[in-house]
């Protein structure tokens, strides 16, 4: 890439590095301190958000009920397809939730296809324009799974207080799941659970995408001789339709557990 | 001395990432067996409910990866950013 050969080690650790500006450690290009911007991750994500609300907006403006175009049929299946889970599995009623799971949903959605672009593509481009290390994939830095998990967490304590008052809330965590005499206990395993629920939304989404970015990186090194390339083509073709799958899945199970979460916010009272 | 102490860190992480890998792989099979062997089941004695459960298994798949998922991706730190040989780095000062 850069004129001299690199190890198959260096060409992942370069893959792996984001475009820091600011805070950012000299050497290994990782954030050093609060002020430090991982770029890419930005950039992207919020072009991918700019795509989603141009689309939503340009369509709006020439919604028709006679012969709709292809465009106002995929977004209408997209929202009817949110509109059934919400419907399905949200308790109560909140003009909030149905938004929320289908900017989620779709956001996360576009966020993890741009793992589908070619490895080298986007990085060599922007190394033309002067740019050292890109990563194209916002959900693979873990900034963004946790910012979106942490709205989440926000919003769910907010709910859980809102609906619950906070003395409601508070008797969650005293009296669940044990009775009024293990009062320690239920304190630990209530905090425990309410603590997991945003760790584990961030850390999933994290942990299957960086899972798939690394293999298809693996996939790119195997073009060291020539003979390895219909070999390389199958096994990179196999993956991205694998990866297809993972994506749309991922972006569901997050969108799905944030309404669950926020049902569960929204139950007051619950019954042992 | 510095390359011995170095190579013995990288030595001992890569079997404690071939452990972690193991066990991933390990669980990741076993769960996806379970599921889908549920999921056969449940079509034998239902076939008109095939697509709830297509759907049914897919998400409590995808649930169940998550966290060899997870300790995938901690092992793929310590195998490109090794934490304990960097540590030791610092202590021996370059």
């Amino acid at each position: 890439m850069s004129g001299e050969a690199q190890s198959p080690a260096e060409y992942i650790q370069h893959h792996l590095v984001n475009w820091c500006v600011g805070d950012c450690d000299p050497v290994t290009h990782q954030a050093a301190g609060f002020w430090a911007f991982h770029v890419d991750t930005l950039l992207f994500g919020w072009l991918l958000a700019g795509l989603m609300a141009w689309a939503a907006f340009a369509l709006g403006r020439q919604l028709t009920t006679g012969t709709p175009g292809t465009l106002q049929n995929v977004i209408e299946s997209v929202v009817e397809f949110v509109q059934t889970q919400v419907k399905d599995i949200f308790p109560g009623s909140n003009p909030l939730i149905g938004p929320l799971a289908i900017t989620i949903f779709v956001w996360v959605f576009l966020m993890n296809a741009m793992d589908l672009v070619p490895v080298d593509l986007l990085p060599l481009l922007a190394r033309l324009v002067g740019i050292e290390y890109l990563k194209v994939v916002p959900t693979t830095d873990l900034g963004t799974t946790f910012a979106l998990a942490l709205s989440v967490f926000a919003l769910i304590i907010y709910y859980n207080i809102k609906i619950k008052g906070p003395v409601g809330y508070l008797k969650q965590f005293l009296f669940h799941p044990f009775g009024k005499y293990l009062i320690p206990v239920n304190i630990v395993m209530t905090t425990i659970e309410e603590v997991a629920k945003p760790v584990s939304l961030a850390l999933r989404l994290f942990g299957n995408m960086f899972a798939g970015e690394l293999i298809f990186m693996l996939i790119a090194l195997l073009s060291f001789a020539w003979w390895m390339l219909p070999a390389q083509v199958a096994l990179g073709s196999l993956w991205a339709i694998f990866h297809i799958l993972i994506i749309t899945l991922q972006a569901f199970i997050f969108m799905l557990l944030t309404i669950v979460y926020l049902g569960m916010a929204h139950t007051a009272g619950e019954d042992h | 001395m510095n390359a011995e102490v170095l190579a013995s860190v990288y030595a001992s992480t890569a079997i404690g990432v071939g452990i972690i890998l193991a066990a991933a792989g390990l669980g990741s099979a076993l769960g996806w067996g379970l599921i889908c062997s549920k999921f056969l089941e449940g079509i034998a004695r239902q076939p008109e409910m095939r697509p709830q459960l297509m759907g049914q298994m897919l998400f409590t798949g995808g649930l169940m990866e998550a966290f060899p998922m997870i300790i995938l991706g901690m092992a793929m730190w310590f195998v490109f950013a090794n934490p304990f040989a960097d540590a030791v780095k610092a202590v021996m000062g370059g």
